[in-house]
């Protein structure tokens, strides 16, 4: 397989790159803490606009470093999306092997979960757990978590009906190897790149529910901060300092635009129906 | 054709079932309403007598056969706010969240469609990579984002248009391009493959080989067999009508089910979200049984099948 990368491709993994060593680094290279506060340079515009390098993108109206939020925020946003996609991929990936491992019945149920959950819309949903469940990091990552396990689990099922007919997985059965020996030892490693090109194309999803539940206020709550929460909070300051929202705004469209792209090109290369 | 209908029905039931369950867990398993509602201070009496009047102190499998039974009633119970029927406080949002969504409807299809049709037709030319461009653009620029953009240029800077409220049509403007954008670019993406699948059938080739003009192809062969996939995203469309709005009437401070939905759970108004949660089922499985139904329509294979 040759491998001649587009550029917008290119651009699309530079800027993860970028992304995701901010995201490890954050706490490095913040200038100042998220809750510092600078009474006497509120509002201060971004440099170019009127500001100078001391806040590089401004500060907010009680002095905060937009820039050392918007470093945290990515963080936190990805760490959220990323553990949400890999809750969604597990739960997902094993609710399929089980439907395709016991058939009947529990195929069944699952079936309907799953018929249930991809008839629902998710923000609907997510909105009465979030409020009723109250709100702590850990529920609301867990919350996203079940985003599009459905996805994964009717793949799941599909191909891992199709490794039981065929030779190899017989063959280890045969051999008296255990269910789960045979399903993570055997078929995982030959669909996983279909799970993992799926996990690629729902990650900016996950990306766009989180800042979006954050944006009105039920998602991420202060003091911690998210790049959907900052807009929301920037949001009240439109008129007078639009660079508080203007930031994380083009962070998010980016991200989410540069894992499409990434997604895309991927799902064109590694599935064998579309060459 | 009778049996496939009643199949279909028998799980739009089920769907409802399970979401009725869902709720009832979600709503009541997860905190006490009573402590929530009245402050915990509050004299014990009265929390005792605000959990008589709901029903709050019976066994819970009780409550919820009971809050089946008051649903095939059609009794969703008072907003615990006010104290009106839920039923009541949302219904009356409707109209302004459809005003809204339909417009944004006809947008998302009226832009979407041509678009993906189009960018099959020239296939791999710069219309194509436009539309594409476009289309991927429109589905990752996040709806709240979007919106304040719009109200930061044409509400702020310009002054053209008002950047929230319900008024004139002047006040849909912003609203409805911000909730169409995205769909429209999910729409020109899967009417292009639609396309693209269908340009590749042998029956493309034979009616071509056989002199049909182009035109006449494309109106008589490729377009029909595209609809068919494309009326399945419609229709999960149409069926977000009702609350397909809530971070952009939040965005744009419109009085409509989505701006209702998001403070009701601010304010933990169970009957409010129960409501409003059934609604949104009822509508989604109603609109998948229409798609059910326009298939036999749109294609003559399917009425012939035996379920």
């Amino acid at each position: 397989m040759k491998w001649n990368i587009p550029v917008a491709v290119s651009a699309a993994m530079l800027w993860l790159a970028l992304v995701l060593a901010v995201a490890i680094l954050a706490d490095v290279l913040r200038p100042f803490g998220i809750t510092a506060l600078d009474l006497r340079a509120r509002l201060t515009p971004p440099v170019g606009f009127g500001g100078g390098w001391a806040h590089a993108l401004g500060t907010d109206e009680l002095g905060r470093d937009v820039l050392s939020r918007l470093l945290v925020s990515i963080q936190m946003s990805l760490r959220i999306a990323f553990g949400a996609t890999v809750i969604a991929a597990v739960f997902g990936t094993f609710m399929g092997f089980i439907a395709a491992h016991f058939r009947g019945w529990a195929e069944q149920i699952v079936l309907m979960l799953v018929d249930f959950q991809a008839s629902m819309p998710f923000l609907i949903l997510a909105l009465s757990v979030l409020a009723f469940f109250g709100n702590s990091l850990l529920l609301f990552t867990c919350l996203l978590g079940l985003y599009g396990w459905e996805r994964y689990a009717r793949i799941a099922r599909g191909l891992a009906i199709a490794a039981n007919a065929q030779g190899y997985a017989a063959a280890i059965r045969q051999l008296g190897a255990q269910p789960m020996r045979i399903y993570l030892g055997h078929v995982l490693p030959n669909i996983a790149s279909t799970l993992i090109v799926s996990a690629t194309l729902s990650f900016p999803e996950v990306v766009l529910l989180e800042s979006g539940l954050s944006f009105l206020g039920l998602g991420v709550q202060p003091p911690m901060t998210s790049l959907g929460n900052m807009v929301g909070y920037g949001r009240e300051y439109l008129t007078r300092a639009p660079w508080i929202l203007l930031t994380p705004s083009v962070v998010i469209v980016l991200t989410t635009l540069a894992v499409s792209l990434l997604g895309d090109w991927l799902r064109d290369r590694l599935d064998p129906t579309l060459r | 054709m009778i049996g496939f209908l009643a199949l279909r029905l028998l799980r739009a039931a089920l769907t409802i079932a399970l979401v009725v369950s869902f709720a009832f867990i979600v709503l009541r398993l997860s905190g006490d309403p009573a402590m929530t509602i009245m402050s915990p201070e509050a004299p014990p009496e009265a929390i005792a007598a605000f959990r008589t009047a709901w029903g709050l102190d019976r066994p819970i499998w009780e409550q919820y056969f009971s809050y089946f039974g008051a649903i095939l009633h059609g009794e969703l119970g008072q907003s615990m706010r006010d104290g009106r029927p839920a039923i009541a406080v949302v219904v009356e949002r409707i109209p302004a969240t459809l005003m809204l969504t339909i417009p944004a409807l006809i947008v998302k299809v009226g832009i979407g469609v041509p678009a993906g049709i189009f960018a099959a037709l020239y296939r791999n030319s710069w219309i194509d990579r436009l539309v594409m461009a476009l289309a991927v653009a429109g589905f990752t620029v996040p709806s709240f984002v979007l919106g304040l953009i719009l109200v930061l240029v044409f509400a702020v800077s310009l002054g053209w248009l008002p950047s929230g409220g319900q008024g004139s049509w002047r006040s849909l403007v912003l609203p409805v391009i911000t909730m169409s954008m995205g769909g429209a670019g999910v729409l020109a993406r899967f009417t292009r493959s639609a396309m693209l699948e269908v340009l590749g059938q042998p029956y493309i080739r034979t009616a071509t080989a056989k002199g049909v003009p182009w035109p006449a192809v494309v109106r008589g062969h490729a377009l029909p067999n595209a609809a068919i996939p494309t009326v399945t995203i419609i229709g999960f469309m149409v069926g977000t009508l009702i609350a397909g709005a809530v971070v952009v009437e939040s965005v744009f401070s419109w009085p409509g089910v989505g701006r209702l939905l998001v403070v009701a759970v601010a304010n933990r108004d169970l009957a409010v979200v129960q409501c409003i949660l059934l609604l949104v089922a009822a509508t989604m499985v109603t609109s998948n049984f229409i798609v059910d139904l326009l298939y036999g329509v749109l294609d003559p294979r399917l009425r012939a099948r035996r379920p």
